[in-house]
């Protein structure tokens, strides 16, 4: 069991407000000086089914859930049996339902971990407090809140300013109740978890939370991003969410199309007019999307895509987490064209890669997909700052044709201007001049030309970031999401290195290739069934991985997946 | 004084078969622009896939020659991004009303500023025939000897369906009228659709054009409403109607409508640059 960290997780009916009650909760205890890391599990449907919350804390950054709990606050019946095998030994469960009925299975499991089961009725306190049956959701929070040993005026402050919009009414009902839960008789000093939680920073915590969607979006702004045309999918449809609720302080310009297509399609016109503009999807939109990749390949028009990638193929499970569309984004679009996938693990590298994926798109002059997960899109981070912004790059220069052939395989392009000479972007095999052709030699000239920007910004690109101690015989390697539990771990003492890749294609592969010739074990961990990264780095490099260590069943590597692994 | 048309031209000669209709559509396309005195540098146009696709290499502006079904969306996007140019989407019946029919309404509903030129040959030419959804339900087709199985739908149905800017139809005989429409249709502020009649003498070559001169009727360009509209539209066996058939001026354009944009006088190209984010990262908690 993680050491350094305390795992707090709550279930209920899918719609029952367990979404908005973990934020409270979150910012209630990111407040008080501890770094958070919040995720979410929720079925793909409005009300009914379960959901749950959970808040992973520490004095230190981190970045990964556990997969294990210290304390399960239950809000519906049907929740209990879903989640109570996910708390530690010794862990808490607590419920406010009489219906809660334990099989003979869960009563056996629970004498023997050992668990205290605390049985609240939060709706009669809250109605005996003044307040309404739903606020029976805060007697439970509060009660929560001296178990853990914090002080009820941390959490006063919070549901004051959450509630900061619904009048003095609410709040003081609100309070009444959270003061009742916090001093209900069902309390006993023996459930006291202090002894558990790590200490709290004893400095002011300036720090905030946000997704890894709000950290693209606030990228895609400050990279001069002007607009954004998106079609509804999970989990990109909260970057689409962000930038309209922002749309009067930025003026971008908002466009919900209707379809993927047409969304990659305006983005496609409005970069090609010289503009900056954003479309982000997951697995099936993506699809959708992939001719226009295509197309931007041949017209050397830049674009950027966000593939949030969730498991499974089809519909799959469209809530759920998982990396199973990397191969996907590499291999994007027919025919053969330079492209670039660049790989978000936390909020700092997508407030950054989604900057680079604009100045790599215009200077290349070719399709950039950012992936990112729904563990890392809408999970909740704890940052002090965000990173330095890139300055903006768009590489566009003047010329003669269009599609002058140079070393580089960069050739000149201009924003379209009523002082300057008009051209013709072509998706018909082209020569220099952009008229069609069927010859042999300009066909494969053109085609050595667009290939050539592959190699020159081969050249330029960064090799993966190596963390942790160089000098340890085991070295994890992977990419996204995997970072953060493997972070974590490090950072609880497991003797590893991990090697990172942020940008997958064109693939980096002189960085792994010394590790595998200094003789290091190479363990490659990713979150899908066929080690998808992993064929990328084979194709670039010729190494066979010969340790695997996958997941693919819609939960994110939990910090034990990575502490389990035998080294 | 109008522009020299040949300012249009760029060095190639149009590929088109003797006869097609392909020929005037696109001098009427650059005589309209002339008259109109809007430069070639003034003008984005966006080429779809098929016979009129090909006439993308054949013109001096800025163009842009994509995908098939999708010139309707490419134009919006370039349009929004700087509504400064003209930007006209050209594109066939296939591709208007078979691969991209969604992106015909929405955009129709959606009012971007841009004008749509549909090449109606009544079938996908440059795949060597094949039926579309105006090709004749009687006519023996490219794998389809019995005919098509399908209804023919009437394309003037689909537009007025979705209360349309302006729409109106040119036939591809009469370059005068078509230089008129295309001309109505980039002048007019919203959405403009401008079906055109087209001659295709080697896919549907019973159409002549003895047989459409039987037929077109010129109608004056007077308010109608959206019934009447229908009425006039309607082709039959005896009279296909040509000229402006529908206008809505009281519509609002789709920029017009962002609350965003009302009080900024800069285009979103003009608008590229580092932007601080502290305020916004400073509301997170």
């Amino acid at each position: 069991m993680p050491a350094n960290r305390y795992c707090i997780k709550l279930g209920g009916e899918s719609g029952q407000g367990i979404n908005t009650l973990g934020i409270l909760l979150s910012k209630a205890i990111k407040s008080i000086g501890y770094n958070i890391f919040s995720y979410r599990e929720y079925p793909s449907l409005i009300k009914g089914g379960v959901a749950s919350y959970q808040i992973d804390l520490a004095s230190k950054y981190i970045a990964s859930s556990s997969k294990s709990c210290h304390i399960l606050v239950i809000l519906d019946p049907e929740a209990v049996h879903e989640y109570l095998h996910s708390l530690n030994a010794n862990g808490i469960l607590l419920y406010d339902d009489k219906q809660v009925v334990f099989t003979q299975e869960e009563q056996d499991w629970i004498k023997q971990n050992n668990v205290h089961t605390i049985y609240l009725d939060s709706q009669t306190i809250a109605i005996n407090a003044g307040g309404s049956p739903i606020m029976s959701n805060i007697v439970m929070t509060s009660f929560l809140w001296k178990l853990l040993g914090f002080n009820p005026e941390d959490l006063t402050n919070i549901v004051k300013e959450i509630f900061a919009s619904k009048g003095d009414d609410v709040i003081n009902k609100n309070i009444l109740c959270l003061n009742a839960g916090y001093n209900a008789s069902e309390f006993k000093n023996e459930y006291l978890q202090n002894t558990l939680i790590p200490e709290q920073l004893k400095q002011e915590n300036s720090s905030k939370i946000l997704t890894g969607n709000d950290a693209i979006a606030l990228g895609a702004i400050s990279a001069g991003v002007r607009a954004y045309y998106g079609y509804p999918m999970t989990p990109a449809t909260t970057i689409f969410k962000y930038l309209g609720n922002t749309y009067k302080e930025t003026g971008i310009l908002i466009k919900q199309a209707e379809s993927e297509i047409t969304a990659v399609q305006m983005a496609l016109g409005s970069m090609a007019m010289g503009t900056r503009a954003l479309t982000a999807t997951s697995g099936g939109g993506f699809d959708l999307m992939q001719e226009t990749i295509s197309c931007a390949g041949i017209t050397e028009t830049p674009l950027v895509i966000v593939l949030a990638q969730r498991i499974g193929a089809g519909t799959g499970v469209p809530t759920w987490t998982g990396s199973s569309d990397i191969h996907t984004a590499v291999k994007s679009g027919h025919g053969e064209f330079p492209k670039t996938v660049l790989c978000v693990s936390d909020v700092q590298s997508g407030y950054i890669l989604i900057q680079q994926a604009f100045n790599i798109a215009e200077i290349y002059q070719i399709p950039v997909i950012v992936l990112t997960e729904k563990q890392i899109a809408e999970s909740l981070f704890t940052v002090e700052t965000l990173p330095q912004p890139l300055q903006i790059q768009r590489g566009t220069y003047d010329g003669e044709s269009r599609y002058t052939i140079t070393n580089t395989g960069i050739s000149p392009r201009w924003i379209p201007s009523f002082d300057k000479k008009p051209y013709l972007n072509t998706s018909d095999e082209h020569n220099q001049n952009s008229q069609s052709t069927e010859n042999a030699e300009e066909i494969k000239a053109m085609s050595d030309k667009r290939m050539q920007k592959h190699a020159t910004l081969l050249s330029n690109l960064p090799e993966p970031t190596l963390y942790g101690d160089p000098n340890v015989p085991t070295v994890l390697v992977g990419c996204g999401s995997t970072k953060n539990p493997v972070i974590d771990a490090i950072n609880e003492g497991m003797n590893i290195a991990y090697l990172h890749y942020e940008y997958i294609f064109p693939t980096k592969t002189q960085a792994l290739m010394n590790l595998v010739s200094s003789g290091k074990r190479i363990i490659f961990v990713e979150n899908n069934q066929t080690g998808e990264l992993g064929k990328i780095l084979t194709e670039a490099s010729g190494y066979q991985f010969k340790e695997k260590v996958l997941k693919y069943d819609g939960r994110p590597l939990f910090l034990e997946d990575i502490l389990n692994i035998q080294i | 004084m109008a522009i020299d048309i040949n300012e249009y031209n760029s060095k190639l000669k149009p590929t088109w078969c003797p006869g097609c209709g392909n020929f005037l559509i696109h001098m009427s396309l650059k005589k309209a622009l002339s008259e109109l005195n809007i430069t070639p540098s003034q003008t984005y146009i966006a080429f779809d896939i098929g016979c009129n696709g090909n006439g993308a290499d054949k013109i001096n502006t800025y163009a842009f020659k994509g995908l098939h079904g999708r010139a309707i969306p490419l134009s919006a996007g370039l349009h929004l991004a700087n509504r400064k140019f003209t930007v006209i989407a050209d594109l066939g019946d296939g591709a208007c009303f078979h691969e991209g029919l969604d992106h015909l309404i929405h955009a129709i509903r959606s009012n971007y500023d841009i004008t749509i030129i549909i090449h109606n040959n009544q079938n996908f030419a440059l795949t060597t025939g094949q039926a579309t959804l105006t090709t004749d339900e009687e006519k023996p087709m490219y794998g389809l000897p019995d005919s098509k199985p399908e209804r023919t739908l009437e394309p003037s149905e689909i537009i007025l369906s979705a209360n349309p800017s302006l729409y109106a139809r040119g036939y591809s005989g009469d370059m005068q009228q078509m230089t008129e429409l295309i001309k109505a249709g980039i002048q007019n502020k919203g959405c403009s659709v401008i079906e055109i009649m087209q001659l295709c003498p080697t896919y549907n070559e019973e159409c002549t054009p003895q047989w459409f001169m039987q037929r077109i009727h010129k109608i004056e360009d007077t308010n109608r409403t959206l019934e009447e509209a229908r009425k006039v539209g309607t082709i039959t066996d005896e009279s296909i109607n040509t000229g402006i058939i529908y206008r809505n001026t009281q519509l609002k354009t789709f920029y017009e409508l962002l609350e965003n944009r009302k009080d900024t006088q800069t285009e979103l190209v003009d608008e590229v640059k580092q932007y601080d984010v502290q305020k916004l990262f400073d509301q997170f908690k």
